[in-house]
C-alpha cells in the first residue's frame, strides 16, 4: 500500500521498466492539457505536451511548426485567414 | 489560372502569407516560385492565385522578378550568401611533436607531483609541529629533567640495590 500522498489521483503512475526485468510503479506529476487551435479549437500538431521545465530546455524550433501562427492556428485556420485577408 | 509571371501567395509552410510570382510550370502539380518566398518548388495546392499578371519571361532570374516586383511595391527577398570560412584541417603531429608533447607533459607532471606531496606532508609536519612545539616544549623540560634526574639517581641506586640482592641469594644458598 503507498503511502496516503500517494493514494489520491493528483499524481499520474507511470509503469517502468526496471533493471533486473522488473516493473515498477513510479509517479509522476500530471501533463498539462495539449495545444489547441485558436480557431477551430483542434488539437495543434506539432506542439509537444511536456512539463514547462522541459519545455524551457527545449529549442523554439521544437516546440511550434515553423510558420505563420505556428502554435496558435492550425493549418487549415491559418490557410483560411491569409486567404480572406487577400480578398 | 496558373501561367508564368502570375503573382501568387503561398498558403503553407514557413513561406506562407508571402507573395511570389510564378516563374516557371515544371509539372502539373509543380511550379516555381520567386519573390518575396525563396526561390523554390512549390505544389499548386499551397498557392492561392492573385489578379495580377506580370511580363516576365520563363525561368527568368531572380534580379528580374526583383525588378517586376519592384513595381508594384514588393521587396524580393534578398538571400545572404554564405561567406566562406576556411575550415581548420586536422594534421597529423609529426613525432617530433609528439615527443615534445610528451616531455611537457611529463614536466609538467613532475611539477605536480611533488607539490601535491610537499604541500601534504608540509601540512603534516606542520600541524604536527604545531600540536608537537606546544607538547615538546612542556615535555622537553621535563623529560630532559627526568633523564638526567634517572640517570643520576640510577647509577647511585643500582650498586646500593645490586649489591644487597646478589649477596642475599648466596647467604640463602
Amino acid at each position: 500500500m503507498p503511502k496516503p500522498s500517494l493514494r489520491s489521483r493528483s499524481l499520474r503512475r507511470v509503469f517502468r521498466k526496471v533493471p533486473g526485468n522488473r516493473v515498477s510503479l513510479q509517479y509522476k506529476k500530471k501533463k498539462p492539457k495539449s495545444a489547441r487551435c485558436g480557431g477551430c479549437g483542434a488539437v495543434l500538431k506539432g506542439v509537444p505536451r511536456e512539463l514547462p521545465f522541459r519545455m524551457r530546455n527545449m529549442a523554439k524550433t521544437k516546440k511550434r511548426p515553423e510558420r505563420p501562427f505556428g502554435g496558435v492556428l492550425c493549418s487549415r485556420c491559418m490557410r483560411q485567414q491569409i486567404v480572406s485577408k487577400i480578398r | 489560372m496558373i501561367e508564368i509571371g502570375r503573382l501568387v501567395v503561398k498558403t503553407a509552410g514557413r513561406d506562407a502569407g508571402k507573395k511570389a510570382v510564378i516563374v516557371d510550370i515544371l509539372d502539373d502539380k509543380f511550379v516555381l516560385l520567386d519573390g518575396e518566398t525563396r526561390r523554390r518548388k512549390c505544389n499548386v495546392v499551397h498557392i492561392e492565385s492573385l489578379d495580377k499578371v506580370l511580363k516576365i519571361e520563363k525561368n527568368a532570374g531572380h534580379d528580374a522578378v526583383a525588378e517586376a516586383l519592384k513595381e508594384l511595391g514588393i521587396e524580393a527577398r534578398v538571400s545572404k550568401p554564405k561567406q566562406k570560412t576556411a575550415r581548420p584541417k586536422a594534421k597529423r603531429k609529426t613525432q617530433e611533436q609528439i615527443r615534445e608533447q610528451k616531455e611537457e607533459k611529463r614536466k609538467l607532471m613532475d611539477v605536480f607531483r611533488p607539490k601535491k606531496k610537499d604541500e601534504k606532508a608540509e601540512k603534516e609536519e606542520s600541524l604536527e609541529a604545531k600540536a608537537g612545539l606546544t607538547e615538546e616544549k612542556e615535555e622537553a623540560k621535563p623529560e630532559e629533567k627526568k633523564t638526567t634526574e634517572k640517570a643520576e639517581k640510577p647509577k647511585e641506586t643500582k650498586p646500593k640495590k645490586l649489591s644487597p640482592k646478589k649477596t642475599a641469594p648466596k647467604k640463602k644458598e
